[in-house]
């Protein structure tokens, strides 16, 4: 028998993911237990290239939570229901890979594989996590919560403000990811041709997030057909998977 | 037509079928319903369980409805349930069917009244209870990711209980889709946290079942190499595992690696005839029934079975009662790249032309299909247009705004076309199933057909407000006020609706002038009395804010006269409800505000309108009701109104409603079945309704003394709620910082301080912005931050005073409940500082009085419990039957107080928790304590409660 993907804590992760947390406290309380049980990955503690990005992702939704307290955001509703419909791709994909599924989205898979490889360094790891979760996931998660909650994904909408509202979590708190990183990271993509190229379309991004809400625009207006949809998605995880693998090469090294 | 796949054994799976049946038959009660949903990659074998499962449950005696949905963007709407109709109508002696194809006749009707939707799910579930006849009901549907919303509406409605029918659901996901942006992830999200769902994912095989099945495939056990081979290649998909085996087994192994190239090798060795049929059957809308296959493939009937027979034999096709289908989505793959583009047009050309000769029920979507994809757009559009109507009917608005915006394509180019008129339908259909922003793109068009603009202006405001866009909205009704081409009456529209809107912004004053303005407009009108009743009722609650209640009531009681004069019955019932609305909410005039909306709700039934308007009444009186302590007769109003079977919002307003009542009585098992039957419908949007249902949830965990429960419900709503609804935040706190108390209290939950910090915290946020809030909303959150401040006492020191302050504000607002509840904690601590123990037993008794009266069951057993404690006569009469001395011989020594003490001591408090529980101070604990060691010979306290446990036996 091969070893089990999560290798001595598979057992504890895989009953954690068999919850599935519907509301911003619930995910903030997996997101804490999962780290909990990364860390003990071994081959070393604190060595799990995967806790470096689970790490960042619960500050942030930590943050995302007290603002939900603190009467931040204008449109909690909308808010809270994408922050859950987000974390739960992210625990999808982590439950996928533990059923070692080949459905497992590319975007994340590459960050998984590494699980074992050789070591990452933590920034690339907790980018390429960033890079599947935002590039991969978030437009999806906006359209499911547009459509759940009867609404669109319009400009200027209380919704949209909110949205953008979560980027200054992101700026406040990944300080490095700020500016240097993604400037170099913008540099990178300059440097590449083809498909990712095509992706941004030449559109001068301050950030992903920006690319998200238009490709979930996109999504939106094909929501009902299932075969450009299904498309799109393809095209979404291929393309985050090419970036997530450029950042975790040695390429990757470049932004640290 | 039997094709071999049945042949082939179900391998590994025999414990998951188990736990489906249970699931869905064996362990649900009757009258219950149940759900399981599988989901799984495509190939798993999620077809094959359907079956499986669905042939034992009828065999157990269940109806069993099995349907499909489709994956072609122009299914129609509920087409999975009239397909599972249709076929069982096929196997039923003619006798049986007919009660199903009145249950047909249904779909094809024209719709009745304003609560449509609402008839048809009713219809529909009361047709299929007369075709179960008493049987349970078992509903089978593949492919649920392809799920139009109308069938969706009507799973959710059924599976809430709402139809009255014992009812199982066994759906098939493909899970492919879900990781996709698919609106049943949420659902799906909502559903599983239900008892009565199971989401049950399904695994490949793992090694030693793939294995058995290539075995059972292929006759013998495999050899080791070509096992491995196997599993490398299939990754225990059963699919794959038994196409591959099947090659294996007839000698083909080898020249395929992958299932792309098993069925292009099969393809390519079919013969000519079974050519022609396959590619038919991927240019048609499965399953193509033979009667269209035959006249599409034009060949003579023995030829045309032969290449059937081989289209089957290669396993490309699969066969079944109802026409044909291909085996998988890779054959149409494959096929796609042979034809040419214009052999297609010709197959869609005579599918259309067999279609058209032939016709049936909702054929119409397919009918435009094919003729759009022949490349005859003169034909394709009036087949569109008639399917578009045809959604229509079934309130499948996003089927029917697909249907219009193809007509609206079909008809660019072609003359004599009506395109306004498509333009106007599509953009309204757009409207109805939430596309705002592609029924503004139309109307745009619309708009440069040369339309008038004045009608355009209130059609874009109406939409902009639906899409939440008010400022815009706002901007466009302004428009058609200046609009020189609008006629009065469209002003008066136009005049109303900015009112409503505003009202909703809360801008009191706006509204209250657009108000005026809309009612001197209509009054010049003939005919305006929808206008007078909106902007009445506009009028109305702006006054009531405005601190003019009596201003308020007038205009509203004169517009419900105006209706009543102009006869229209919806104007009726609409100024009924805002009157009811007015007086039970804002003016808090409650007795009042029952009478008008029972006897409204009355009127409304006269007229007609007994689902929609009269449910929608009953509910306002039923709280109402229940807020001024009438819970008896509540409960009579709120079963009258779920005899009119309301389904949708009103549904879940009248289900919360006699969820609050059963909380308050404490019956534990009715609260949680209606908050599950609230939970099913709000997985399908509704989240308005979410914060009420938390509110409910988080009070009767309370009295099950889950704590911790009560706490999770409580943040799940204070991270979901806007900061302007204050009296719902009011709420939430309060259950939040009684949660906290009552953790305390009982101690078998721990405090968590991190909760009771940001609990004050929106409490002092709540209360700031409460100053500034019109005065009726002021008083209903001050009553709640009264009960807020006098909680938070209980947690650092009980104040007996901030208690008395909330009894007050609830006596005040003629609320027993609540006014009850402070009395039994004024009183609390007052025994608890051994203060005033007389005025402690006076409220003791009001409260027991108020919650006697009310039947609060758990909030009177709190009452006796405490008053037991404190020695506390609660009624004159000491009631008839003396209780018998509990425990054995060994305590009967003792005093009643000692054994009082003796049993909190077993528990294994201290003194001091003693002595607060009892309200006698910790000396005499130690006192009473040092009698019982003595009487009971014993000299420790470990001893003591060994002795009081065994004599409880």
């Amino acid at each position: 028998m091969s070893e089990p993907p999560w290798g001595p804590v598979h057992r504890d992760i895989v009953d954690l993911l068999a919850d599935h947390p519907a509301d911003v406290p619930a995910v903030v309380d997996h997101l804490t237990k999962l780290q909990d049980m990364l860390v003990r990955l071994p081959p070393l503690l604190d060595s799990c290239p995967l806790a470096d990005f689970n790490k960042l992702y619960l500050v942030i939704t930590s943050t995302v939570l007290d603002g939900l307290y603190a009467d931040r955001f204008v449109d909690p509703v909308f808010l809270s229901r994408l922050d859950v419909e987000f974390a739960a791709r992210y625990f999808d994909a982590l439950r996928l890979w533990s059923d070692q599924s080949p459905s497992t989205p590319k975007a994340w898979a590459c960050l998984f594989e590494r699980m074992r490889g050789p070591d990452a360094r933590p920034l690339p790891s907790a980018a390429a996590g960033v890079n599947a979760h935002i590039n991969f996931d978030l437009p999806f998660a906006l359209v499911t919560t547009f459509d759940h909650l009867e609404s669109e994904p319009v400009d200027g909408s209380d919704q949209h403000r909110d949205y953008l509202e979560i980027n200054k979590i992101f700026a406040e708190k990944i300080p490095s990811l700020r500016r240097g990183y993604l400037e170099r990271w913008q540099l990178l993509i300059d440097m590449l041709n083809g498909d990712i190229d095509d992706w941004y379309q030449g559109e001068l991004i301050g950030y992903t997030r920006d690319v998200a809400w238009r490709n979930a625009q996109r999504i939106w207006r094909c929501r009902h057909d299932p075969h450009r949809h299904e498309r799109e998605r393809r095209r979404l995880d291929e393309t985050s998977a090419a970036l997530g693998r450029l950042l975790l090469s040695p390429l990757g090294a470049f932004l640290q | 037509m039997a094709s071999d796949v049945d042949r082939t054994p179900l391998v590994g799976r025999a414990d998951l079928v188990a736990t489906m049946r249970a699931a869905l038959f064996d362990s649900v009660a009757p009258g219950n319903t149940a759900a399981v949903f599988l989901t799984g990659e495509s190939g798993v074998g999620k077809t094959r369980l359907l079956r499986e499962v669905g042939e034992q449950l009828g065999d157990r005696g269940a109806l069993v409805l099995t349907g499909s949905c489709l994956d072609i963007g122009d299914a129609s709407p509920l087409h999975p349930l009239r397909q599972a109709l249709r076929r069982l109508d096929a196997d039923l002696a003619p006798a049986a069917a007919a009660s199903i194809r009145s249950l047909l006749a249904v779909f094809a009707e024209d719709p009745t009244g304003p609560d449509g939707a609402g008839a048809l799910l009713e219809r529909v579930s009361r047709g299929l209870s007369v075709i179960a006849g008493g049987r349970p009901v078992v509903l089978v549907l593949d492919d649920l990711q392809w799920v139009d919303r109308t069938t969706r509406q009507l799973l959710l409605y059924l599976l809430a209980g709402l139809g009255d029918l014992q009812l199982s659901v066994l759906a098939a996901v493909r899970s492919e889709s879900l990781q996709g942006a698919h609106p049943l992830r949420r659902v799906l999200t909502e559903l599983r946290r239900l008892r009565s769902v199971r989401v049950l994912d399904l695994a490949p095989l793992d090694r030693a079942d793939a294995e058995r099945l290539a075995a059972a495939v292929v006759g013998r056990p495999l050899d080791a190499e070509a096992a491995e081979r196997l599993w490398q290649r299939s990754g225990g998909n059963p699919f794959v595992v038994e196409e591959l085996s099947r090659d294996l087994r007839d000698g083909r192994y080898g020249l395929s690696d992958t299932l792309r190239e098993v069925f292009l090798a099969r393809v390519d060795a079919l013969p000519r005839a079974a050519h022609r049929v396959v590619h038919a059957v991927a240019a048609g809308v499965e399953p193509v029934e033979h009667w269209l296959l035959a006249r599409v493939v034009e060949l003579p009937e023995q030829d045309l079975l032969d290449a059937v027979r081989a289209a089957v034999a290669h396993r490309l096709l699969a066969g079944s009662h109802d026409g044909y289908r291909l085996r998988h989505r890779l054959v149409a793959e494959v096929l796609e790249d042979e034809l040419l583009p214009a052999e297609r047009a010709v197959l869609h050309r005579r599918y259309a032309e067999a279609l058209t000769s032939a016709p049936g029920e909702l054929h119409q979507a397919r009918l435009a299909h094919h003729w759009r994809l022949a490349g005859e757009p003169q034909r394709a559009l009036p087949a569109a247009v008639a399917a578009a109507e045809e959604a229509e009917r079934l309130y499948g608005y996003a089927e029917a705004h697909r249907h219009w915006s193809v007509a609206v394509e079909l008809a660019e180019g072609l003359p004599g076309t009506d395109r306004a008129a498509l333009l106007g339908h599509a953009a309204e259909a757009a409207h109805h199933c939430g596309e705002y922003a592609r029924a503004l793109t139309l109307l745009e068009e619309l708009a440069d057909t040369g339309q008038p603009v004045c009608e355009l202006y209130i059609r874009r405001a109406r939409y902009l407000a639906a899409a939440g866009r008010s400022a815009l909205a706002e901007a466009e009704y302004q428009r058609a006020l200046d609009a020189a081409d609008c006629t009065p009456g469209q002003r008066a529209t136009a005049a109303a609706r900015l009112a409503e809107l505003l009202l909703h912004l809360g801008r009191y004053a706006d509204a209250g002038r657009r108000a005026r303005e809309a009612l001197a407009l209509a009054e010049q009108v003939e005919g305006a009395t929808t206008e007078v009743v909106l902007a009445s009722a506009a009028l109305g609650f702006s006054e009531a804010f405005l601190e003019d209640p009596d201003a308020g009531l007038a205009v509203l009681r004169r517009a419900l006269e105006t209706a009543e004069r102009a006869g229209r019955p919806e104007d009726v019932a609409l100024a009924y409800l805002h009157l009811a609305e007015l007086l039970t909410g804002p003016l808090n005039i409650l007795e009042e505000g029952v009478v008008v909306a029972r006897r409204g709700a009355e009127r409304v039934a006269e007229l007609g309108l007994g689902r929609s308007y009269a449910t929608r009444l009953l509910a306002i009186a039923t709280n109402g009701l229940f807020r001024v302590g009438q819970w008896a007769e509540a409960e009579k109003v709120v079963a009258a109104a779920l005899r009119h079977r309301p389904s949708g919002t009103d549904a879940v307003e009248l289900l919360l409603a006699r969820c609050r009542l059963s909380v308050g009585y404490g019956d534990i098992e009715a609260a949680d079945r209606d908050l599950d039957a609230v939970a099913t419908m709000l997985a399908g949007g509704g989240a308005r309704h979410v914060i009420p249902l938390l509110t409910l949830r988080a009070g009767l965990a309370m009295w099950q003394g889950r704590h911790d429960v009560a706490r999770h419900a409580v943040q799940r709503g204070l991270t979901e709620t806007r900061s302007d609804d204050l009296v719902i935040l009011a709420v939430l706190v309060w259950h939040g910082l009684r949660a906290e108390a009552e953790a305390k209290a009982s101690r078998s939950v721990a405090v968590d301080d991190n909760a009771v910090r940001r609990l004050r915290e929106i409490t002092e946020r709540v209360a700031g912005r409460s100053e500034r809030a019109a005065r009726p909303v002021r008083d209903v959150v001050d009553g709640y931050l009264a009960l807020c401040a006098a909680e938070v006492s209980r947690l650092d020191g009980a104040d007996p005073e901030l208690w008395a302050r909330a009894a007050a504000e609830w006596d005040h607002r003629n609320h027993p409940y609540p006014a009850a509840y402070s009395r039994l904690r004024q009183a609390e601590a007052l025994l608890a500082g051994r203060r005033r123990t007389a005025t402690a037993g006076k409220l003791l008794r009001q409260a027991y009085q108020m919650t006697q009266a009310l039947g609060a069951v758990p909030l009177t057993d709190e009452i006796r419990t405490l008053a037991g404690r404190a020695r506390v006569t609660l009624e004159d009469r000491s009631p008839a039957a003396t209780p018998a001395v509990e425990g054995g011989e060994e305590l009967a020594a003792l005093t009643a107080r000692e054994r009082e003490v003796l049993a909190a001591v077993a528990e294994g408090l201290t003194n001091r928790e003693i002595g607060q529980r009892l309200f006698i101070s910790e000396r005499t604990i130690g006192v009473h304590v040092s009698h019982i060691f003595d009487k009971l010979q014993v000299r420790t306290r470990v001893q003591a409660s060994a002795i009081f446990l065994r004599s409880r036996g």
